[in-house]
């Protein structure tokens, strides 16, 4: 499969810290999500399923405990960095769907609030986050051309002038920022500008209140705000022109409603001006075209723009249009200084590559080192942990500080080493303590089952971990790093200088432009009407402010999936959203987020417990019980030739509308996780379990390259088990009805 | 499944509005059905249809507005709103002179004494049931106390018993033959008594007081929904989803109802709870003979689970029919749309269905053929107007 991994999950384990012990919800679960993908996780409740969507979130409740796995976003651990990196990511990047709309809502909030006020906030965050970003990439990327050019000295190039470089492009960033901030204003007001008037002729058009003149006199600002001779370019008589128009619009408002109160005063009865005359809306018609319009021009490449109008003053290049403009200062860009700057910042990072990779072929050796000393056993807690610091040094210089992705197995080493050495030498000392526990616990119920008492409680099992497996743990992430970096100087042939200088150089630019977006109420209002639009609520424009009380719950679905989706993220997290609906508004539901992810090109994950919901949305199903993935596939196989009994018993409990005979219910109930059972969780309510089900846990067995279940029915020497016959009947059904054709 | 033709509840235009400032909220609108002895009856429809105001109103949670409810032939709940209507009517007319004076006082006469029957009636049902009951008691026990005139010991004995059936059966009421059980299981059972005074509490309240009798009934009936014994003594929060609403099942089968009303009892649950709750309400059913009023909004589960259905449109039956006739020929377009939603277990069928919308206004004209519910095929009961029976009829042709 060689499509684009977005989020992958491997071996997580998370548990809760209640009263009664340590519940293990989650254990060693692992999947991949791809790009543009719904996978499905479906289980029980209390499988685990909404824990480990909360893990991915980064808002695990109070008393858990993440003891180990990983989450990989965009090259990052997601259980590793830290809570301001998260920050940028939850909601920006990976946004939740929750179960019940009604409380996921403020309720005394106006809708258009809830909505818009996510993106303002986010929008302020991202600007200052932005500037720090730049201002600390660029120092990074000024010591590191200082001390290439230091190693060789005949590039034509001196260390004055780097900074000469460096400070122009910094400077030309601010001044471009500035000159853009002022274009930008323009454009802002531009796109108020088109709000108001939308708001007033819709409001015109359905024969409602106005106050004409106030909404006016604000156009007549706004339209005196478009001032920034890039932004306006041609346009300017147009402009000058409609501020005329709607001055006299005004005017002749304003005579009609003096006109009208007298009369009210006389006769002491009926209401002011209700309607907009015919030629206020002809004119604001007429604003809102040209708005528009403008609105539609490619935007100008201000870097460019900037360094041309500096080196050539008194020229104007606002006649000419975005386009011709940009390509002419582009070039000029080119061959005047970025030609020079993008030459130095290639000697950078060729020589930043070049020493991490130095860095690299002696971290090797001194990570073998550590494997070997680790290996060997019998240390003291100092000296471990000397050689965990001495580990982690020389990993993090073997990363490249000019790679604008980073290498996450190389960036969560640290953490991970030392986590891990300190759980060691915890184990170290908790051991013989278990073992005496376990030990009293298990003489103690003993004594009373002989005595012919009646026990209701069990022996917490003993929570020990043998040193030797710890150790192994930690050569394993030593060992792990090692082959990235062995890989690593094995592709190093592949690496190109050039193209890393253009991802630089557009880090940069994105950056700088992320500090000069600026979203305004009335821009972020406009912004929120279009998504309610785009997920199906009528009369947007009315309902922005409302109360979520006077929506239905379909309704408030929507509100919420246009609040997780305000922000654009890659990828939407969906707890059960259709739960708390019914079968139609369900539906409707479920096609909203379908429609939503070919539009976004999102990536879903859908959890639920109802494998008929699943059936439409899912490319991909991973049945969970008792925070294991017991069966994935896609959906299939999961559906014409499930393997697992969990997923069999799934099946076979709902009724579809041809069954008939009895259901096959699932006996008992999930397994307490406190006491999690040694062998296949599954196994006590499973007809199908075999012995060795109670002993020991299945591995993920492969039925085809796309499809694994976790079931010791598919071990080559398990015997013979029919598929109970009320599935094997509906899948015979399916066929009938043209459904599967055995792919 | 079923094969007697006993109706035993029959609901005859039954309305439940509720106030809603000064306008009236129309929850249930002339809605009509009867359910026969031992049949499973759905109810199905959208959030806010007017399901579970049905089955309130059926079990009288509510005072219905108009309308007539009969269990066993007796009725047991009467609105008078339309006999208010009728009088209102009618003095409208004679405001009008399309009426003589004569005419409007009968009209008058008649619906004051319809009113004031509804008003007495459920009293009286009560009244007369525990009449019978008495009545059965003194023909039982009158020749046992005769033969028992010698022994004083056995008399004595025989005596208080009666007396004690005598206090129960002077208490009964008809409408405790219906009970009920309630969707949300952690909501609908008491936090602060424990699953034995749960199950007691309908004994209780019915008059029995003898400990050891209260206990072997509730020890019985655990074990009949599949519980046991020991949890009699525990609260409800130490019970799983599935087990708490097997005590909910249990508080209601324990009165020893002949109908059972059950709403939307598998819509918290999950997926695999929910076909043991299934299975156990279709044991009980077979079991002890009950009749089951389903309501659910799970279109699968309900035609499991039904032997006939019922398809609820803001407040209005549009659709009644036998379960599997109203799957292969559903005739209403709501029931249509509503079908279409049904998603199932297969990925290759669910991407290639269409679901149908409904608009009641684009799809009927009832501006000038007032609609009403017909039949139009044996059982099958559509809500329609002239032009529409004969579209239906033509379709089933």
């Amino acid at each position: 499969m060689n499509k684009e991994i977005k989020l992958s999950v491997n071996d997580l384990k998370i548990s809760f810290r209640t009263d009664g012990g340590k519940v293990q919800a989650v254990r060693d679960i692992s999947f991949n999500l791809y790009k543009g993908e719904t996978l499905a996780i479906v289980g029980e409740s209390g499988s685990g399923k909404s824990v480990t969507s909360k893990a991915i979130m980064g808002i695990s409740a109070g008393n858990s405990i993440h003891e180990g796995g990983e989450i990989l976003y965009d090259g990052q651990d997601l259980t590793r960095i830290p809570e301001e990196e998260m920050h940028k990511l939850r909601g920006d990047k990976i946004a939740m769907i929750f179960q019940d709309p009604l409380s996921s809502l403020n309720p005394i909030m106006r809708i258009g609030k809830q909505i818009t006020e996510a993106m303002l906030l986010k929008n302020e965050a991202n600007r200052k986050e932005g500037r720090e970003t730049f201002n600390k990439t660029l120092e990074i990327l000024s010591q590191t051309m200082k001390e290439a050019l230091a190693e060789n000295p005949n590039t034509g190039f001196s260390a004055e002038d780097v900074d000469k470089n460096i400070k122009t492009f910094d400077n030309l960033n601010i001044q471009s920022i500035k000159l853009e901030n002022s274009y930008n204003e323009a454009r802002t007001a531009a796109e108020e500008l088109v709000a108001i008037v939308k708001d007033v002729l819709f409001l015109a058009e359905k024969k409602q209140k106005v106050d004409a003149v106030a909404q006016l006199k604000l156009v007549e600002r706004k339209l005196e705000a478009i001032n920034d001779k890039y932004f306006v370019g041609s346009y300017a008589e147009t402009i000058s022109g409609h501020i005329a128009a709607v001055k006299n619009a005004r005017k002749a408002e304003k005579a009609k409603v003096t006109l009208l109160d007298s009369v009210k005063k006389v006769f002491s009865s009926g209401a002011a001006g209700k309607d907009v005359s015919e030629e206020t809306v002809a004119a604001l018609e007429q604003v809102q075209k040209t708005a528009e319009e403008m609105l539609a021009q490619p935007a100008y490449d201000f870097l460019g723009v900037d360094y041309y109008l500096e080196k050539n003053p008194g020229v104007d290049l606002s006649a000419m249009g975005p386009i011709e403009a940009n390509k002419l200062t582009n070039d000029y860009l080119e061959k005047d200084f970025l030609g020079d700057f993008i030459k130095l910042t290639e000697i950078a990072v060729r020589y930043s590559f070049n020493k991490t990779q130095e860095n690299k072929k002696k971290a090797l050796e001194v990570l073998a080192e550590g494997a070997k000393f680790f290996q060997a056993g019998e240390f003291a807690a100092n000296q471990a942990k000397e050689t965990a610091k001495k580990l982690t040094d020389s990993v993090k210089a073997a990363i490249d500080p000019l790679a604008v992705i980073k290498d996450n197995v190389a960036y969560t080493f640290g953490d991970a080493l030392g986590r891990e050495v300190d759980n060691y030498f915890f184990y170290l000392k908790n051991n013989p303590k278990e073992e005496e526990r376990f030990a009293k616990q298990t003489a103690k119920r003993e004594k009373l089952l002989a005595k012919g008492k009646k026990v209701d409680w069990k022996v917490v099992p003993k929570s020990v971990i043998e040193p030797e497996r710890q150790i192994e743990t930690i050569v394993s992430i030593i060992n792990r790093v090692s082959a990235k970096f062995q890989a690593d100087i094995e592709n190093a042939g592949s690496f190109d200088a050039g193209k890393r200088c253009e991802e630089l150089i557009a880090f940069f630019k994105s950056k700088a432009s992320q500090v000069v977006y600026k979203l305004t109420k009335p821009i972020a209002k406009e912004k929120a009407i279009k998504l309610m639009e785009e997920v199906g609520i009528p009369e947007a424009r009315i309902r922005f402010r409302q109360y979520p009380f006077e929506f239905s719950g379909g309704m408030r679905q929507r509100i919420v999936i246009a609040i997780a989706l305000s922000a654009n993220p890659d990828i939407l997290i969906c707890d059960e959203p259709t739960t708390a609906l019914d079968v139609t508004i369900q539906a409707q539901i479920l096609e909203l987020i379908n429609k939503l992810k070919k539009e976004h090109n999102l990536s879903i994950i859908f959890i639920t417990h109802d494998l008929g919901v699943v059936a439409n949305m899912a490319d991909r199903i991973a049945v969970m019980y008792a925070g294991k993935i017991v069966e994935y596939g896609t959906a299939e196989d999961i559906f014409y030739n499930p393997q697992h009994p969990y997923t069999w018993a799934l099946l076979s409990s709902m009724p579809d509308l041809d069954t008939n005979e009895k259901l096959d219910a699932i006996p008992g109930t999930p397994p307490n996780m406190i006491y999690p059972p040694v062998g296949d969780a599954f196994a006590e309510r499973n007809k199908y379990a075999l012995e060795i089900d109670f002993e020991m846990q299945p591995p993920m067995f492969e039925v085809s390259p796309t499809h694994y279940a976790a079931t010791w029915l598919l071990h080559p020497n398990a015997p013979k088990v029919e598929i109970p016959k009320i599935i094997t009947e509906r899948i015979k059904r399916m066929e009938e009805r043209g459904g599967s054709n055995g792919e | 499944m079923v094969n007697n033709n006993e109706v035993l509840l029959k609901v005859d235009h039954l309305c439940q509005y509720f106030r809603m400032g000064r306008k009236d909220l129309k929850a249930v609108d002339d809605v009509s059905f009867e359910i026969r002895k031992g049949e499973a009856f759905g109810l199905v429809g959208e959030s806010g249809c007017g399901k579970t105001t049905t089955g309130r109103s059926i079990i009288k949670l509510y005072d219905i507005t108009s309308g007539n409810v009969y269990f066993k032939g007796k009725r047991i709940g009467a609105g008078t709103r339309s006999y208010k209507d009728a009088i209102k009517r009618a003095k409208k007319d004679l405001k009008e002179k399309k009426i003589t004076e004569e005419a409007y006082k009968t009209i008058l006469e008649e619906n004051r004494k319809l009113i004031r029957e509804a008003k007495t009636n459920n009293a009286l049902v009560d009244k007369e049931y525990a009449a019978s009951l008495v009545a059965e008691l003194e023909k039982e026990y009158a020749p046992k106390l005769a033969a028992a005139q010698e022994d004083p010991e056995k008399f004595k004995q025989l005596r208080r018993e009666y007396k004690n059936k005598l206090r129960v059966a002077k208490k009964s009421k008809l409408i405790t033959q219906i009970q009920m059980i309630f969707q949300d299981p952690i909501a609908s059972l008491d936090p602060r008594m424990t699953v034995r005074d749960i199950i007691a509490e309908g004994l209780v309240i019915k008059g029995i007081k003898d400990k050891e009798y209260l206990n072997e009934k509730v020890y019985q009936i655990l074990e009949t929904v599949g519980l046991v014994r020991e949890h009699a003594d525990r609260y409800p929060h130490e019970f799983s989803g599935g087990q708490r609403q097997r005590i909910g099942i249990a508080r209601a089968v324990v009165m020893e109802p002949e109908m059972i009303i059950a709403d939307e009892p598998v819509s918290a649950l999950d997926v695999s709870i929910q076909a043991q709750v299934i299975n156990l309400l279709n044991d009980l059913r077979t079991k002890l003979g009950l009749t089951i009023l389903f309501i659910a909004h799970d279109l699968s589960v309900v035609k499991y689970f039904s032997d006939r259905i019922g398809v609820m449109y803001f407040g209005k039956m549009v659709e009644l029919a036998p379960s599997d006739e109203l799957f292969k020929n559903p005739m209403h377009p709501y029931t249509k749309s509503l079908l279409s939603a049904i998603p199932l277990p297969d990925p290759v069928y669910e991407k290639q269905r269409t679901r149908v919308t409904y608009n009641p206004l684009a799809e009927h004209d009832y501006s000038v053929n007032k609609p009403s519910f017909r039949e139009i095929a044996p059982g099958h009961f559509v809500h329609c107007n002239d032009e529409e029976e004969a579209k239906y009829r033509a379709m089933l042709k």
